[in-house]
């Protein structure tokens, strides 16, 4: 469960990216983030494993206060925490397997990482997350030499090789045409469904975002404006999330059809 | 046969443009240093002819090599360790080399006090050229292939760290955040996130800076740190100049060799 | 509290690749390093007094300095610095026509081929050995300094200038000919002018290497610092060596940095023409950090 208590953050340079935001997520919920760029959305979700610190309110994640984490603290909350990135963030240079292998580094000792030897149940858990996104048989392939939808499938391996409770995605589809925006947000929703993870995904598209959230959350100016079941998403909320009517920019079909 | 050019009077020429200050200064202060530097060092074109045109066992030594000398045994000892010098030295200082290069990035050692001293460090050993180690070493351990396998060991580390330094500064940070969202501790980070994108790389400055050291452990002799040098200075010391370019000679051979092998495996590293 | 998650017995990985070339390279490595480590004539056992030996030189070599020795050393490092530049105009002076002999936009194949073999020749001799080689020529002076950095630097020079003149565009080159230039008219306008700046500033940069080299060629006699530092080691006087050594680093420094900021100025001044020469670290022009590296 990842609660949110009077959380406000505020950047070096005094830009406030949250504001004084209140709220739950349920163990299990599929949930969306959207609104326009610099709303705070990616401050959000990188609050939630601690890539960005709070600077005043509370943040508990699964019955810990992340302000109050020592490092080592902090590396256990991240462990269970799977996170997906807009760029993909893969190493380019090495294979896929070792790429998913980088989501157990909590869990094997150190100098089997350093030497490159990690151990056979830690090999089988990302064969079964390759599994999980149907990438297997790319296991030896150099990431370079994939696609960018692919790309992707070995990230959401890499967040699931970690036996997360909770994943975060941050823009996971922004790099991604929409086919492949598709493909790769069912993965996610399969996710959830099936694992029963948390999961809270930044999104740019409303159309994407209505047809996969179980529930959105809208942020304006780093405050929430807007949060309940997608079906209760209609013409008025969006206009209150983005402070204007909609237009093809912000969905992904129109746009595409332009 | 001229064609008549159009017009009967040449038009005026915009004025033309004076050579820029900063082109003025530097010729004259070239010209300058020119002057003052010859004199310092004792410069004449007819000293140069005549001590080049005089008949000197130098150069007829060079005309005249004595090839035999990669079969003499007794050169064929100082050439192996040669060889060896500059595997050992290559190996261990690039080896420390890459801890080095990762303590000395931001994202590699967030501690600044301790990162600041590490890039002083790598400064400090980077001004100093091959030979001096050489000489330092020879001078606190004594002659031998002990203070050859110091001299290189440091200027390996120098040169292979401010090489590795150098592409740590390009590198994809993303593969980074992705790490650490993962709870892995530093040196995991570094391993599986930064080593990887930077190794081809890497493994070819070693290779490179192997090329180099071969070239240099052929000096290092020349100040009594062993090696081939060793051998040089001996036939120096006794005015053996056939002997000698002989020597050297083969011994370009043998670095040539090396770096044509060693070209083509960098080709295929990257 | 993690979700042991994914039911059921791990699906199973491809094949694993066997990167052939990865195997041999990394098995031939270490069996060099450990032939290399156990048949190398050494006392593996000195290794660990070399710490100790090492702290004394340094602690003798910087606690008896003294400060009037400092104008003797300024001197004998200004004549390493004279013996650089020096050096470096010859270099240059013979490294420029040489270049133009190996362009292939300028000189037929086998004239460009047979004067780049030259070039290579003498590129692979290390100054030093050059030093020794002119010092029964020159006495132990200054002079055999000069000569063996002048004909040490001809090879690398007259490399890097041959890659520039043919890096030059073909445009100004043609018109010269359309014109009906000769061959040296078409280098005095078609091509000078396109390369001077490049070629100033490669100078430069050779010159601050050369201050390096003219510094160690003195270990050998061949006059400078170097020489200083050489005899107070081998006598002993620990102190000198020091100071000259904190000499020998401030110089080169400081030369660095003059020669460093003029470098700057004319690339910044040629790129102003055409703007996509983007002056990259320190000035320096492309394409030179793989072949000649400052140390």
């Amino acid at each position: 469960m990842i609660r949110f208590e009077d959380a406000s953050v505020t950047y070096p340079g005094g830009v406030l990216a949250l504001r004084d935001l209140s709220i739950e997520v349920d163990a299990g919920e599929f949930v969306v983030i959207v609104g326009l760029s610099g709303a705070g959305k990616s401050t959000l979700i990188r609050a939630v494993n601690g890539l960005v610190p709070l600077t005043s309110g509370k943040l508990q994640v699964n019955g810990r206060e992340v302000t109050e984490l020592s490092r080592a603290g902090m590396r256990e909350l991240r462990s269970e925490v799977g996170m997906i990135f807009q760029g993909f963030n893969l190493v380019e240079r090495t294979t896929v397997l070792n790429n998913v292998l980088m989501g157990r580094l909590h869990r094997v000792p150190t100098w089997r990482t350093l030497l490159g030897m990690y151990p056979k149940a830690d090999i089988d858990i990302a064969a079964r997350a390759l599994g999980q996104v149907e990438i297997i048989e790319k296991a030896y392939t150099r990431a370079s030499d994939l696609s960018g939808g692919q790309r992707q499938r070995v990230g959401i391996a890499r967040a699931l090789a970690q036996e997360p409770s909770i994943v975060l995605a941050d823009e996971p589809v922004a790099s991604l045409d929409p086919p492949t925006s598709h493909v790769v947000m069912r993965y996610l929703q399969q996710i959830s469904r099936d694992l029963g993870i948390t999961t809270i995904v930044n999104l740019h598209f409303l159309d994407l975002a209505t047809a996969y959230a179980d529930r959105i959350i809208g942020l304006r100016d780093g405050m929430l404006v807007f949060d309940g079941p997608g079906s209760a998403c209609d013409a008025q909320v969006f206009e209150d999330i983005y402070g204007r009517s909609l237009t093809a920019d912000d969905t992904m079909h129109k746009q595409a059809a332009l | 046969m001229t064609v008549p050019t159009v017009g009967i009077q040449a038009p005026n020429l915009p004025p033309k443009p004076r050579p820029s200050l900063f082109a003025i200064g530097g010729t004259l202060a070239a010209i300058a240093m020119t002057i003052v530097t010859a004199r310092s060092v004792g410069f004449s074109f007819g000293g140069i002819v005549t001590n080049l045109g005089r008949k000197n066992s130098v150069i007829e030594g060079l005309l005249s090599p004595d090839w035999g000398q990669i079969w003499s045994r007794r050169s064929r000892a100082p050439f192996i360790e040669t060889f060896q010098l500059a595997v050992l030295g290559t190996a261990t200082g690039s080896l420390l080399s890459l801890p080095l290069a990762l303590w000395s990035t931001r994202f590699g050692n967030p501690n600044p006090f301790t990162r600041g001293i590490l890039r002083g460090f790598n400064n400090v050993i980077r001004s100093i050229p091959d030979l001096l180690w050489a000489l330092l070493f020879v001078s606190a351990v004594g002659i031998g292939a002990l203070p050859g396998l110091l001299a290189l060991f440091f200027f390996s580390l120098a040169v292979t760290t401010k090489l590795t330094s150098d592409t740590l500064d390009g590198i994809d940070m993303g593969p980074i955040e992705a790490a650490n969202a993962t709870g892995a501790n530093l040196s995991q980070m570094l391993r599986t996130a930064v080593v990887p994108q930077i190794l081809p790389a890497y493994s070819s400055f070693v290779l490179y800076n192997f090329e180099i050291n071969l070239r240099a452990s052929a000096v290092l002799g020349l100040v009594g740190a062993g090696g081939i040098g060793n051998r040089i200075e001996f036939f120096r010391g006794r005015g053996e100049w056939e002997e000698l370019w002989g020597l050297v000679f083969m011994f370009f051979l043998v670095v040539f060799v090396v770096e044509r092998i060693s070209v083509t495996l960098r080709r295929r590293l990257i | 509290m993690s979700v042991s998650f994914i039911p059921g017995p791990a699906p199973d990985l491809p094949p694993k690749p066997v990167d052939r070339f990865k195997w041999f390279f990394s098995l031939g490595v270490i069996g060099l390093v450990v032939w290399s480590a156990l048949s190398i004539d050494l006392k593996w056992s000195r290794l660990l007094e070399a710490p100790g030996d090492l702290w004394t030189q340094l602690r003798l070599m910087f606690s008896q300095m003294e400060l009037s020795e400092v104008p003797d050393l300024v001197a004998a490092m200004w004549e390493s610095i004279s013996i650089a530049w020096m050096g470096t105009l010859i270099a240059v002076l013979f490294a420029v026509p040489l270049s133009f002999l190996a362009a292939e936009n300028l000189v037929g194949r086998p004239v460009a081929w047979v004067t780049r073999q030259i070039l290579n020749i003498l590129r692979a001799v290390p100054d030093v050995i050059l030093a020794l080689a002119f010092i029964p020529l020159f006495g132990l002076t200054p002079m055999a300094g000069v000569m063996a950095i002048g004909v040490g630097s001809i090879g690398t020079l007259g490399k890097l200038f041959y890659e520039i003149i043919e890096g030059v565009q073909r445009g100004p080159i043609e018109a010269a000919d359309a014109v009906g230039a000769t061959r040296a008219q078409r280098l005095r306008w078609g091509v000078i002018p396109q390369v001077t700046p490049e070629l100033a500033s490669f100078s430069l940069y050779r010159f601050e290497v050369n201050i390096r080299a003219s510094a160690v060629m003195g270990l050998v006699g061949a006059g400078g610092i170097g020489s200083d530092l050489a005899q107070s080691l081998r006598f002993k006087d620990y102190g000198s060596a020091g100071l000259g050594l904190i000499i020998v680093v401030l110089g080169t420094i400081m030369v660095d940095t003059v020669s460093g900021a003029v470098r700057h100025r004319i690339v910044a001044g040629s790129s102003r023409q055409e703007e996509d020469e983007e002056d990259e670290s320190l000035g320096l022009p492309p394409g030179l950090a793989g072949d000649v590296l400052p140390l």
